[in-house]
Order: structure tokens, then sequence, then C-alpha cells
């Protein structure tokens, strides 16, 4: 399980991220939804250690990352091996695909077992290929991303996401980028995850989806929770009256 | 002798010259290349000093005309005791000063990877020098393929520079060639058409291998 | 350091600086006509601009410099090097300078041109107000550069017997076998020269974004 407390995160003076508090509990699915620039972004991105932050913790199943305080109370990066070793419990996949563009769909996919894993070439072969197919896109394996929709490369960046076996799938508005025809096929990978029970956290504006996939949401505000509860909860009998505004904007 | 009678006469006494013109040129060229990828390794993850000796080696090689590198090789490397041969110490000193604006180059296409793959890499936990390796290094390569063609262009023309350390290149083939023949005009013709066809070819290279690229 | 050296590697660098300087006016001047020609109505001559940019471009300067040095004599101009070696580098770097301007004009946003030619103007006045006020803040650094490697280029005139900077410090380390300190001096004096006149570019095109002028790089 993850456990998140007393996240704190400024870019400058503008503090981004005022504390939060947030459990993911093991094979759990939270979505985090708010106006854009509520944070939520930043805070899946804290999670995976792509941006620092002043205070507070994350523990996955116990073991706290990114940060060491030692005894006198200084707070230190762990060192950049332990932080790579780290980040490979986790996979992340980005709004823009951020596939590598010189490298075939397959070589993509097996980066990160190759290269940061050193898992062996042919397993590492037989599990890409294993990840293509259960994305539905075996076929494409040799073709490069510009050859693709962008359906498509959300697709194969979620392979290369998974193929790192990580406990957490982080999700950053994986279909806000795709044309509105290319969306049902990305959740539709996303919604064959369920059943392998790993841990999801995913930032989205399809409040449809997030109802349907999510066993929890938490609503961001300035930097802060506001609230969090099943979707029924959230989304149906929203208590904080600028959740309420929000969705009735939203829909 | 009209300049035909003269092409057939003494063409074939060109292919040595042509030969070391173009070994120099190819090995200088691909050594520059390496040289450059390597300086570029040191600016990116080499900490501030490493990005600052690296600035400084590029604005010294850059101000300065290549000969000096060529007769400093040339001369000084026999009085430490390493007689090493011309070619070696001419292409040396062509890789120092093409590695330098090389490196420039690179740094230029740095610029055109979208930041964010930088965090796709991070995010699978790959070691900065895989991360180089695997993700940096072959779109920075192709992305200047068209400016390394350039440069590799202006390399091949320094070559006849090399005539000066008396290597048998092209130009110095046509200074023998003069002196035993008198025909001066001729000779250079000659290797000046020779040069043409070399630096077309050259570019021509260069543009196919640019197209060969599928993913772009 | 030999006895003497010092001066006479200063006054080689001295003929260097004025040999890139006759290089740069008179390939700048070159250059212009060239670039007129480029743009040219007609095909003719616009492919004798290609020509001339692909011949010059396409050959060593030492081999360009060797052909005139053989063939004004041959045309029987009894000239030194210095007049040779002066006029190959202007046909040398006419041939650069005409490229960066090309490219300025090229880069001259077509309704400005198109609003150029609908006022009408001139021709003369047309180049004088408009083109060459917009290609200098085009062409304005990569101008600079072009500068700084026609001094580079004027070492090698040395190989043709012009006596300057770079003949100055083959002569002394031929004297003398002081290859290093002499080197690094000359290597000094053609650093001087060419920073300083990349500074001076860059402080040029600094003055002339102050006044709005020569704003982002193109």
């Amino acid at each position: 399980m993850i456990a998140i407390r007393g996240l704190e995160k400024s870019f400058g003076s503008a503090r981004v991220l005022r504390g939060i508090d947030l459990d993911i509990a093991d094979g759990e699915v939270v979505a985090l939804i708010g106006r854009s620039g509520c944070g939520k972004t930043t805070l899946l991105r804290c999670i995976n250690f792509l941006e620092e932050y002043e205070a507070g913790d994350i523990r996955l199943d116990g073991e706290e990352l990114w940060y060491r305080t030692r005894a006198d109370g200084v707070r230190r990066q762990v060192r950049d091996a332990d932080a790579r070793r780290m980040r490979q419990q986790m996979g992340i996949v980005f709004q823009q695909y951020n596939l590598f563009p010189h490298m075939t769909v397959l070589d993509n996919v097996l980066l990160g077992p190759r290269f940061a894993q050193r898992v062996s070439a042919a397993e590492a072969e037989t599990l890409g290929r294993r990840l293509l197919a259960r994305v539905g896109l075996d076929a494409k394996m040799s073709a490069y991303p510009a050859q693709l929709s962008g359906g498509q490369q959300q697709r194969v960046a979620s392979a290369r996401a998974l193929a790192m076996r990580p406990q957490v799938l982080l999700l950053d508005e994986i279909t806000s980028a795709l044309d509105p025809e290319l969306v049902g096929e990305v959740e539709d990978v996303i919604r064959s995850l369920l059943s392998d029970r790993i841990m999801m956290v995913l930032v989205t504006h399809a409040l449809r989806f997030a109802r349907e996939i999510a066993h929890r949401v938490a609503y961001l505000a300035d930097g802060a929770i506001v609230e969090v509860g099943s979707p029924a909860d959230v989304l149906d009998r929203p208590k904080d009256p600028s959740l309420k505004e929000f969705l009735r904007r939203v829909r | 002798m009209s300049f035909s009678r003269w092409v057939l006469t003494y063409g074939p006494t060109y292919l040595t010259g042509l030969g070391w013109t173009a070994v120099t040129a190819a090995g200088a060229a691909g050594g520059a290349i390496i040289w450059g990828c390597a300086l570029l390794l040191i600016r990116m993850s080499g900490g501030r000093w490493g990005a600052r000796a690296v600035d400084a080696y590029v604005q010294l090689f850059r101000n300065t005309p290549v000969l000096l590198p060529i007769y400093l090789i040339y001369f000084a490397l026999p009085m430490v005791g390493l007689p090493w041969p011309a070619v070696v110490c001419g292409g040396l000193a062509l890789i120092l000063q093409n590695g330098a604006y090389i490196s420039e180059i690179l740094r230029g296409s740095v610029n055109a990877i979208d930041r964010v793959q930088f965090d796709a890499a991070r995010s699978i936990g790959l070691a900065p020098w895989n991360t180089f390796r695997k993700i940096v290094l072959p779109q920075v390569l192709v992305y200047s393929i068209p400016a390394l063609g350039n440069q590799t262009v202006l390399l091949l023309k320094d070559t006849s520079l090399l005539s000066a350390i008396s290597i048998t290149e092209l130009t110095m083939q046509a200074k023998l060639l003069t002196e035993q023949t008198g025909a001066a005009y001729e000779a250079f013709m000659v290797v000046a058409l020779l040069y043409l066809l070399l630096v077309s070819g050259t570019e021509v290279l260069f543009r196919a291998t640019h197209r060969a690229v599928r993913w772009r | 350091m030999p006895p003497g050296s010092v001066e006479l590697l200063a006054r080689g660098a001295a003929v260097s600086l004025v040999l890139a300087a006759a290089a740069i006016i008179g390939g700048t001047l070159l250059a212009i006509v060239l670039t007129t020609l480029a743009f040219s109505r007609y095909a003719v001559v616009r492919a004798v601009y290609r020509v001339y940019v692909y011949v010059v471009r396409g050959t060593p300067l030492l081999v360009l410099a060797l052909l005139l040095f053989y063939a004004l004599p041959a045309l029987d101009l009894r000239t030194g090097p210095y007049i040779a070696g002066t006029l190959v580098l202007i046909i040398y770097t006419g041939a650069l300078f005409a490229e960066v301007f090309r490219g300025g004009v090229l880069a001259i946003p077509r309704p400005q041109r198109e609003s150029a030619r609908s006022l009408g103007l001139p021709p003369l006045a047309m180049f004088r107000k408009i083109i060459a006020p917009l290609v200098t803040r085009y062409t304005l650094p990569p101008y600079v550069n072009v500068c700084v490697m026609t001094v580079k280029a004027s070492s090698v005139l040395s190989i043709i017997s012009v006596w300057e900077l770079t003949l100055a410090a083959r002569e002394i380390i031929e004297r003398t076998f002081a290859v290093f300190s002499v080197l690094t001096l000359a290597a000094a004096f053609y650093f001087v020269m060419c920073f300083g006149i990349d500074r001076l570019g860059r402080r040029l095109e600094r003055h002339l974004a102050l006044k709005g002028f020569a704003g982002e790089r193109a």
C-alpha cells in the first residue's frame, strides 16, 4: 500500500500542495479530480519523484520513498541508484504518450526491463510481446511511434509502464490529448488491468470513467484534498460547495 | 598539351592522392564525431566544471586556425619522443578541431528532443549513462545529420592543409605534378574538380543517410 | 620564447588583420553583387550564382589560392602573393557572405516583401530602405561568424608564402625549434582577433536590439 503524509510542494512562492494525506490500499484505484492548476498532476509527479517536494513523506509498503531524514533532522534525497530502484516499483503514463520516437514499439517497451532491470534479452522480449498482445498491438511491434495513432501510442505507453511489473500505475490524464473516438481503446486497456489488482492513481477529467473504475475519488482544490470517498458519495452527494460548483460546470 | 590529353596522361597519378585524401577525411570525420559525442557527454554530465572545460576547449578551437594544431602536433610530438606518422598528426589535429564544432552542433540538437522524454526515461528508472546512450545520442545524431554533413565537407576541404606537413594527398600531389610537368594550371584544375566530386559525394551520402532514417 | 619573436608575431598578426579586413570589405561588396544575381528574374543569372557558390564552396581555399597563384602569372599579371592572396580571400569570403545574405533575404517575411513591392519603390530605394536594414537584422550573427572564419582562413595563405602570422610562426619554429611557445603565442594572437570580432558583433547586435531593430536572432 501507499501512504502519503503531509506532502508539501511549492513552485517558487506558489504553494502547489499544502499538506496532502492519502492512503491507497493494495489493489485500490483512486481517481484525483479537480480544476486545472489544483495540484493533482503535481501530486502524481511527486509520487514518482519527477518533482521534488519540500515536506511530508511517501511510503510504499512501509518503505519511505525519495527522502531520508537523518537523526539531526537534515532531510536528504536518497542516492540516485536507490531512486531508480524505487521508481521501478511504479509505472507512469503521461498525457502526451512520451514514447521514444527513434525506437520501435517493441524496443520502447523493452527499454526499462533491459537496461534498468537487467532482464535478459530473451525474457524481456517475451514479456514485451505478451504486453503488446495484451494492449492489442502485437501487430505493430516493429512500427515506430510516428506511424501510430494517438490511441495506439498511448496503449504502447501503458505497455511500457507495465513492463516494469510495477506495484503501482500512475495515469496522468492519459486520454485528454486523444481524439474522442480513440478514448475508448485506451480506457479498455485500463479496465482490463482491474483484474490484476494493481494499485492505480489516475488524474482525470473524465468523471464518467472515474466513476466506473475508481474505488475512491479524491477532489483537490488549491493544493489540498477537500473531499474523498466512494464515487457515489463524492460525485453524487458532494458536500463541499466548491466541489458542487465544479461538478455542475463539468456536466 | 590540351587539357584532355593532360588528364589522360596524368590522371592515374592522382589515385594515390585521392586515396590519402579520402582515407584521411573519412577517418578524421569518424574520429571527430566520436570526440564530439564525448565532449557532449562531458558537458551534459560532468557538472559545472566539466561544462566550463568543454566551453573553454570549444572557444579555443573556434577562434584559432586549424593550421596551428596541425603544426603543433606535427612538430612537437617528435620532440617528446613520439615520431608518429604525419598522417596521424594531421588527422589528430583535424579531429581535435572538428570535434569542438561537432560538440556544438550536437548540443544544438539536444534542444530538439522533447523535454518530456527525459521524464519518461526517469520514470522507467534509466540510469544517466543509459539515458544518454539509448535516448539522447541516437536522436541527437539523427537530428544533426545535415549539419554534420556540412562540417564533414569543411573537414574534407581542410585535409588540403595537410600538404603543408608533406602528406601526399590531392593538393600535394598536384604540387608534385606541377614541379614535374610545369603545368600548374592543369594540375590544379584536375584537383579542384576532384574535390568538387568528393564534396558532392559527401553531401549526397549525408542526404541519403538522413532520408534513410525511418522513424522521423 | 626566442628573442624578437614577440615583435615578429605581432607584426604577422597585423598583416593577418589587414588581409582579413581587406577580404571582409571586398567580400561583402562582392557578396552584395552576387546576392542580386541570386534573386535575378533570369534563370541563367541565378544559375551563375549557384555555380559560383557551388564551385567556391566545393573547393578548398588552398587549392583556389594555388590555382590563382599559378594562373595569375600565367595570365601575365605579375603580382606578388599578397595581391593573389587577397583576391582569393575575397573570392572565397564573397561566396560565404553571399549565402548569408541570401538566407537573410529569404528570411524577410513574405508580407513585408509584398508590401514593399506594393509601395512601388524604385529598386535602389527598395534596397536601401527595406532590404538592407532587414537583411542586416537577420544576418548579423552569421555575418560575424564568417568574419571570424575569414581571419582564420587568412592563415592558409601562409602556404602560398604570404607572410602573415602563421608564416611568421612557422619561420621562427624552423629557425629555433621553439614549437610550443611560438605556436601558443600565435594562437593567442588569433584568439584575441577572432574573439574580439565575435564580441564586437555581439555588442553591435545588442546595440541594434536596443533600438528595436535587431530583435531576435534569426
